[in-house]
C-alpha cells in the first residue's frame, strides 16, 4: 500500500489526542483508511442511551474526495436508509477538501440531534416523520433500546 | 446511407435516397432553411411546425461561441476567462451582460460567482499561509507554490491540480468551486488550465466545458442521435421540430426529447413518466389478438390501420373500441373520445380511483396502438417496396409510376405520429369547450388517417387520383389541429 499522506497521519494523531465529545474513531489495525466509528445518541433525542457503530473509509483520493460513512448499527432516522447510508450534503456535492474526518463526525451527531424530514432518504421513516412525529419519535426510540444499547 | 459514408456536406436528397425511410418525407421538405431568411416568414404563417434552424460541426460552433467572447473582452476589455463566466452565467446573452456591467459592475461580478460579496475570512489565511502550510495537504511549501482564486482561499499547486482532476472525473468543469469549505466562487478557465498539468486531463477539461457552454445556450442543442457530434442551432425558443442533417433523428428543439406536437415539453414528460411507473397496469394491453364482435372469431392484428375487417365473417369493425366501422368516421365518431362520469365527484373513493385509471387507460391505449400502427405500418411499406420491385423487374409500370405510394406511406407516418402524440395532450386537457372542439378535431384526424392506412394497404389496387385526395385531406386535418392547439 501507498505511504499514508501526511494530511491522513495529522488528522489522525489529533482525533486521538483530542477526541470529539460523543464520537470515537480509532483506525483499523491492518488499514489506516479505515476506522471503526462510535457515535453516542446526543441527549434530548431520540437517540439518547443508544451507542451507534458507524464505519468510515478515505477513499485513495481523499480529500479531493469525501470520506465514505455508513451506519452499521440498524437506526429509525428519515436521512439514514435502511442500509444505514447518510442523506448530507457535506457527504456529497457540498464536499470541499477543506473539511476533515473531524467535521463530517460533527454533522453527523448533529443530523442525529436535528433529522430532516423534507430532505429524506428513508421515504417511510421521513413521512410519519412529518404526519405523525410523535409516533416516529416513539419508533426512533423504540429502536434505539432495541438495536443501539445491548452491547 | 450512414453518417460516415456521407463525407461532404450531406445533401443526400437523389434518387438513391428514395427508400431511406420515413425520415425522408421530412428532410425533403424545404424546412431547414437559413437563418433570418425573409422567405420563412410566409412559410411560419402555414406551417405551424415550421422552425428555421440549422446543424454545425463542433468547430462551427467554437466559432460561434468564440465570437461572443470575443464581442465582450474588446467591448469591456477583461479577459477571455472573465468573459466565458458571464457568458455561463447569462445564458449567452451579450446585451444582458453589458446592462449589467455597465449598471453595476461588481455586482455581475457576484452574480457570476467571480468574486465574494463579503470580504474573505482574514482568519483563514492568518492561521495557513503564515506557516506556508496548505490547509489541504498539510504540507508546507514556499509562497510562490500557492495559488490564490478571487476569494483569497489560497491553497498549494499540488492540491488545486488533484482537486481540479478529482472533479473533471466526475464530469464536472465550469462547475468546479473553490476548495474552501462553502466557498461557492468558481474557478475560471485561465486559473485551471494554468494548474493542470496532465495533457489528457486538459483535453478532457475542455471537452466537458464546450459541452457545458453548448447546454447553457439557449440557441444551441446536441443533437440526442447515438454518437452524434452535431449541435442545432436555432433562434427558436419553442418546442419545434428539428432534424439532424447527419444521422436524421428527429427531435424537439426545445427538450430533445422525441418530437411530440401538440403536446408541450413538460406535459409529454409527465405522460412519459406517468406511462412508465404504470408500465405494469397497463401491460395487458399489449394484446396483439382480439375477437371479432360478431362471429367470436380469434383475429390478430397484423396491418397498422385500425379499420379491421374480419377474415371470417367480413364484418367491418374498430381495434381500438371494437365498435361497428360504419358509425366511425361520422359526425358522431366517438372512438377517440373518452366520456367522463359527470357525477364522479359524488362517487366514493373508490369509484373515484377506478374511474381516474379507467381514464388513464383508454388515453394509454390509444397512445399505444397508435405507436404500434407506426411500426406495423413501417413493415407495410417494406412489402410494398418489395411488391414494386418485383412490378418494375417485370416491367409493369416504372419507378416513377409507384413513387405515389412512398410519399403517401410517409405522410401516413407523420400524420399518425401526431396523432399519436394527441393523446396525451387530450388526457391533461380540462373539460369544457375547448377540450371538445379538440376531440373533435382529433376524431377527424383519426378517420382520415385510418381511410388512408386502408387505403395504402391496398394500394395496387386503389386508384391514384383518389389516394392522393386522401392523402390531401389528412395533411389538412393534421395542420388544421396543430393550428388551433400547437401553443406556438
Ligand atoms: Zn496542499
Ligand atoms: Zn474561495
Ligand atoms: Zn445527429
Ligand atoms: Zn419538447
Ligand atoms: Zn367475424
Ligand atoms: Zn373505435
Amino acid at each position: 500500500m501507498a505511504a499514508l499522506p501526511r494530511r491522513i497521519i495529522k488528522e489522525t494523531q489529533r482525533l486521538m489526542q483530542e477526541p470529539v465529545p460523543g464520537i470515537s474513531a480509532v483506525p483499523d489495525d491492518t488499514n489506516a483508511r479505515y476506522f471503526h466509528v462510535i457515535v453516542t445518541g446526543p441527549e434530548d433525542s431520540p437517540f439518547e442511551g443508544g451507542l451507534f457503530k458507524l464505519e468510515l473509509f478515505l477513499p485513495e483520493d481523499y480529500p479531493m474526495s469525501a470520506p465514505k460513512v455508513r451506519f452499521i448499527t440498524k437506526i429509525y432516522h428519515p436521512n439514514i436508509d435502511r442500509l444505514g447510508r447518510i442523506c448530507l450534503d457535506i457527504l456529497k456535492d457540498k464536499w470541499s477538501p477543506a473539511l476533515q474526518i473531524r467535521t463530517v463526525l460533527l454533522s453527523i451527531q448533529a443530523l442525529l440531534s436535528a433529522p430532516n424530514p423534507d430532505d429524506p432518504l428513508a421515504n417511510d421513516v421521513a413521512e410519519l416523520w412529518k404526519v405523525n412525529e410523535s409516533e416516529a419519535i416513539r419508533n426512533a426510540k423504540e429502536w434505539t433500546r432495541r438495536y443501539a444499547m445491548d452491547n | 446511407m450512414s453518417g460516415a459514408e456521407c463525407e461532404s456536406d450531406m445533401d443526400c436528397s437523389g434518387s438513391d435516397c428514395g427508400d431511406a425511410g420515413y425520415e425522408d418525407y421530412y428532410s425533403t421538405q424545404p424546412w431547414d432553411g437559413e437563418i433570418d431568411n425573409d422567405i420563412n416568414f410566409d412559410k411560419q404563417k402555414q406551417d405551424p411546425e415550421y422552425a428555421v434552424y440549422e446543424c454545425l460541426r463542433v468547430d462551427e460552433v467554437e466559432r460561434l461561441l468564440n465570437e461572443n467572447v470575443e464581442f465582450l473582452t474588446t467591448n469591456l476589455q477583461i479577459t477571455p476567462s472573465l468573459a466565458k463566466l458571464f457568458l455561463h452565467a447569462h445564458e449567452w446573452d451579450l446585451q444582458d451582460i453589458l446592462l449589467k456591467y455597465q449598471d453595476n459592475t461588481s455586482n455581475i461580478m457576484i452574480d457570476s460567482k467571480i468574486i465574494l460579496s463579503h470580504s474573505v475570512d482574514p482568519l483563514f489565511n492568518m492561521k495557513f499561509l503564515k506557516g506556508n502550510l496548505c490547509s489541504v495537504c498539510f504540507l508546507t511549501f514556499p509562497t510562490e507554490r500557492f495559488s490564490t482564486l478571487n476569494c483569497g482561499h489560497s491553497f498549494c499547486n499540488d492540491c488545486w491540480c488533484a482537486y481540479f482532476e478529482t472533479q473533471i472525473l466526475q464530469g464536472v468543469s465550469t462547475g468546479i468551486r473553490c476548495m474552501a469549505n462553502s466557498c461557492s466562487i468558481l474557478a475560471p478557465e485561465d486559473f485551471v488550465l494554468s494548474l493542470l498539468i496532465k495533457p489528457i486531463m486538459r483535453e478532457r477539461y475542455q471537452q466537458f466545458v464546450f459541452r457545458d457552454y453548448v447546454k447553457s445556450h439557449p440557441q444551441l442543442r446536441f443533437c440526442p442521435g447515438p454518437n452524434c457530434q452535431i449541435v442545432i442551432r436555432s433562434k427558436e425558443l419553442r418546442s419545434k421540430r428539428v432534424i439532424c442533417s447527419i444521422c436524421k433523428t428527429v427531435f424537439c428543439f426545445r427538450c430533445g426529447m422525441d418530437y411530440h406536437a401538440p403536446t408541450d415539453c413538460d406535459t409529454i414528460k409527465k405522460w412519459l413518466t406517468k406511462c412508465a411507473d404504470d408500465s405494469e397496469t397497463a401491460n395487458y394491453i399489449s394484446a396483439h389478438t382480439k375477437d371479432c364482435p360478431k362471429c367470436h372469431i380469434c383475429i390478430e392484428k397484423n396491418g397498422g390501420c385500425n379499420h379491421m375487417q374480419c377474415y371470417n365473417c367480413k364484418h367491418d369493425f374498430c381495434w381500438m373500441c371494437l365498435g361497428d366501422w360504419k358509425t366511425h368516421g361520422s359526425e358522431y365518431y366517438e372512438c377517440s373520445r373518452y366520456k367522463e362520469n359527470p357525477n364522479i365527484a359524488h362517487e366514493s373513493v373508490h369509484a373515484q380511483a377506478r374511474e381516474a385509471l379507467k381514464k388513464y387507460l383508454h388515453y394509454y391505449e390509444r397512445w399505444e396502438n397508435h405507436s404500434k400502427s407506426l411500426k406495423l405500418e413501417e413493415q407495410t411499406l417494406e412489402e410494398i417496396k418489395l411488391r414494386i420491385q418485383k412490378k418494375v423487374m417485370n416491367a409493369s409500370g416504372t419507378w416513377i409510376d409507384w413513387q405515389h405510394l412512398f410519399e403517401a406511406a410517409s405522410l401516413l407516418a407523420r400524420c399518425r405520429y401526431t396523432l399519436q402524440y394527441t393523446y396525451p395532450y387530450a388526457y391533461y386537457m380540462e373539460a369544457g369547450p375547448r377540450k371538445e372542439l379538440f376531440e373533435y378535431q382529433q376524431a377527424q384526424l383519426e378517420a382520415e388517417i385510418e381511410n388512408l392506412s386502408w387505403k395504402i394497404e391496398r394500394a395496387e389496387t386503389t386508384d391514384r387520383g383518389d389516394l392522393e385526395n386522401q392523402m390531401d385531406i389528412a395533411e389538412k386535418r393534421r395542420i388544421t389541429l396543430l393550428k388551433d392547439f400547437l401553443e406556438v
